[in-house]
């Protein structure tokens, strides 16, 4: 049987005497606590692109620099002050956060729920620190572009857009404190139906050009860079046109004299698209009838981006489409919500990539 | 003075550690990713505490209305849980807690100092901590757990906090005291800014010798330096498995 015996180490004992002599020198057991928890050297952190920072980590002494977000100026030295990367645009040095609230840039494609309504306005939740606000005057009204705003616009915005409604818009300005000002004059913006919507976090949405994506399958997918996603059935063109012209005759019944007189000075053609499509249709809340198949599509959509965020892989329509594919091998949609398979997804997408290269 | 000695003639304490010495020290964050912004988990031996952040939120849209929201700095609003489970006597303790409420306006007022207040004007951060197992340094844990959370929320701040008990034996200062120690000794709590000597939080509920402060403030500040590198490692590690997924 072997005998466990403790001796007591030579260095520390002869410190706790130190101590208990009321010795003044503190260093001494400074360098002990050093010794215990082996501090890692500090490295040199250079000003390179991409290199990592915590809070509290100088990056530069050189004054020369501006500062942007994540970083703060204390004695001429540049710290930054939340975890992040470096990132260097000219002379302007910022720290992008890994995780954190969306903020609000003028262009982006974001996709929002509205929460209230007040005075001319709708707030939409975009996932920010501070509700987005949409001007009236920022939409499209039923009736065309050249219709004026009247009393009885501002009386019935709930008709046009009411509290949980979806929408998909682009952000117009930003305001000091960060909060955005939003439109949707454009025929790709507006209320969303047909869909589902998912949340993933903001940072994994990769900003590109175009936000709005048609899918394999039927499937149409908006990539809000919010980290907002609507994945909705494809528009049909030919339908859209019957849509449309229903709807028109529709919004003259409702929206009575403006758009009719006007309508009728231009004959039977519309000089835009816009005018024709901007009808009280595309602010219906009546969603098209979805065949069984087209929402099986969107829900494996749905579970491959559930996958993505779930291994934090950075999200664009690219690996969307590649981890769709790679869905279709581990069989049926429901199949997709287990842990591992989501795991599995996530792992298989970034070997295919290593393999491409 | 106690049935248990603690702190041998060897110059050991209670679970075996030396006087300067750190309980086992564990971190992660994000480990709530859908239910807050920043989410973070801390155990220093046998104390775990959960904190929850949710925010910065606009003030307007949340219910709780009671805090008046400032023109040019965040409303912070800390709340702390312990479950009746959480200690080694089942007891439950209510929400109107007088110690409880204490605790949050100095972990409220210890965040406060270290928030860049300017770049959150008009919100609200709610920070959440839930008391999962209690064995000493209650308000160090807690103070590290929040720090952590802040930094996975992404929410701007001039340095870590760090925070860490120190008790008085005789003339030895015991770092990171557990609970046996901290019913039969005295101790203060620190709390510091970054890896600077800049003390954000002091607090001392129990008489100590003056001559005896300045050295336990002296090993409070290491100890506390040596928790902010073990959070600072865990911080970086993730950042850089992020990184790695980014192309």
């Amino acid at each position: 049987m072997s005998i466990i015996s403790i001796t007591t180490p030579v260095s520390k004992n002869s410190e706790i005497e130190n101590f208990s002599k009321d010795d003044e020198d503190e260093s001494m057991y400074d360098d002990a606590i050093d010794g215990v928890l082996k501090k890692p050297e500090k490295k040199y952190i250079g000003i390179d692109n991409r290199s990592i920072v915590t809070p509290g980590e100088l990056i530069t002494e050189d004054a020369t620099w501006m500062r942007g977000h994540g970083t703060y100026y204390l004695d001429e030295h540049t710290y930054s002050s939340v975890a992040g990367m470096i990132s260097k645009v000219n002379k302007l040095l910022s720290v992008t956060p890994f995780k954190g609230r969306y903020r609000p840039e003028t262009g982006d494609h974001i996709v929002g729920r509205v929460i209230g309504i007040s005075n001319k306005r709708w707030k939409v939740e975009l996932g920010a620190e501070h509700a987005g606000v949409l001007m009236l005057g920022a939409v499209n009204l039923p009736g065309g572009v050249l219709r004026r705003k009247s009393d009885n616009d501002e009386l019935q915005m709930r008709a046009i857009l009411k509290e949980g409604d979806l929408l998909n818009c682009e952000v117009q300005s930003t305001f000091s404190d960060g909060s955005a000002s939003l439109h949707t004059r454009s025929l790709k913006y507006g209320k969303l139906r047909n869909g589902m919507f998912l949340k993933v976090n903001s940072s994994l949405i990769v900003r590109t050009k175009n936000h709005m994506h048609d899918l394999p399958g039927g499937v149409s997918i908006i990539l809000g860079v919010n980290g907002y996603c609507w994945i909705f059935k494809t528009k049909n063109n030919v339908e859209n046109k019957i849509n449309a012209a229903t709807g028109k005759a529709e919004s003259e019944m409702k929206a009575a004299s403006s758009s009719k007189g006007y309508s009728v000075g231009m004959g039977s053609l519309s000089i835009t698209r816009l005018e024709e499509e901007s009808s009280w249709e595309i602010y219906s809340d009546k969603n098209d009838i979805i065949s069984a198949n087209i929402k099986e599509t969107i829900s494996r959509y749905r579970s491959c981006l559930v996958a993505l965020s779930f291994c934090e892989i950075a999200i664009d329509v690219k690996r969307l489409v590649k981890a769709y594919e790679i869905s279709l091998g581990y069989g049926d949609v429901n199949s997709l919500v287990s842990e591992d398979i989501k795991k599995s997804i996530g792992e298989d997408l970034i070997n295919s990539e290593k393999m491409r290269g | 003075m106690s049935r248990f000695e603690l702190f041998s003639p060897e110059g050991l304490r209670v679970d075996g550690r030396r006087y300067n010495e750190l309980r086992a020290f564990d971190c992660s964050i994000n480990t709530h990713p859908h239910s807050s912004d920043g989410s973070a988990y801390i155990s220093q031996g046998n104390t775990k505490v959960l904190c929850l952040i949710r925010g910065p939120s606009d003030t307007l849209t949340t219910t709780s209305g009671a805090t008046a929201s400032s023109a040019d700095e965040p409303t912070i609003s800390v709340s702390i849980i312990q479950p009746p489970y959480a200690t080694t006597e089942r007891k439950s303790t209510s929400r109107t807690d007088r110690r409880m409420a204490e605790l949050s306006i100095i972990i409220k007022r210890a965040l406060q100092q270290c928030i860049v207040k300017k770049n959150y004007s008009r919100t609200l951060i709610e920070v959440s901590i839930t008391i999962l197992q209690l064995d000493g340094s209650l308000l160090p844990a807690c103070i590290n757990a929040a720090t952590l959370a802040l930094i996975d929320a992404g929410i701007s701040m001039y340095d870590y906090i760090s925070a860490c008990n120190v008790a008085l034996y005789d003339t030895f200062p015991l770092v990171d005291s557990n609970s046996l120690e901290e019913n039969d000794l005295s101790f203060l709590t620190i709390g510091i800014i970054g890896n600077g000597d800049k003390i954000n939080l002091l607090l001392m509920e129990d008489k100590v010798p003056l001559d005896k402060l300045q050295k336990l403030i002296d090993l409070g500040i290491t100890g506390c330096h040596n928790i902010r590198q073990l959070m600072d490692n865990v911080v970086r590690e993730i950042g850089i498995d992020l990184l790695s997924k980014k192309l």
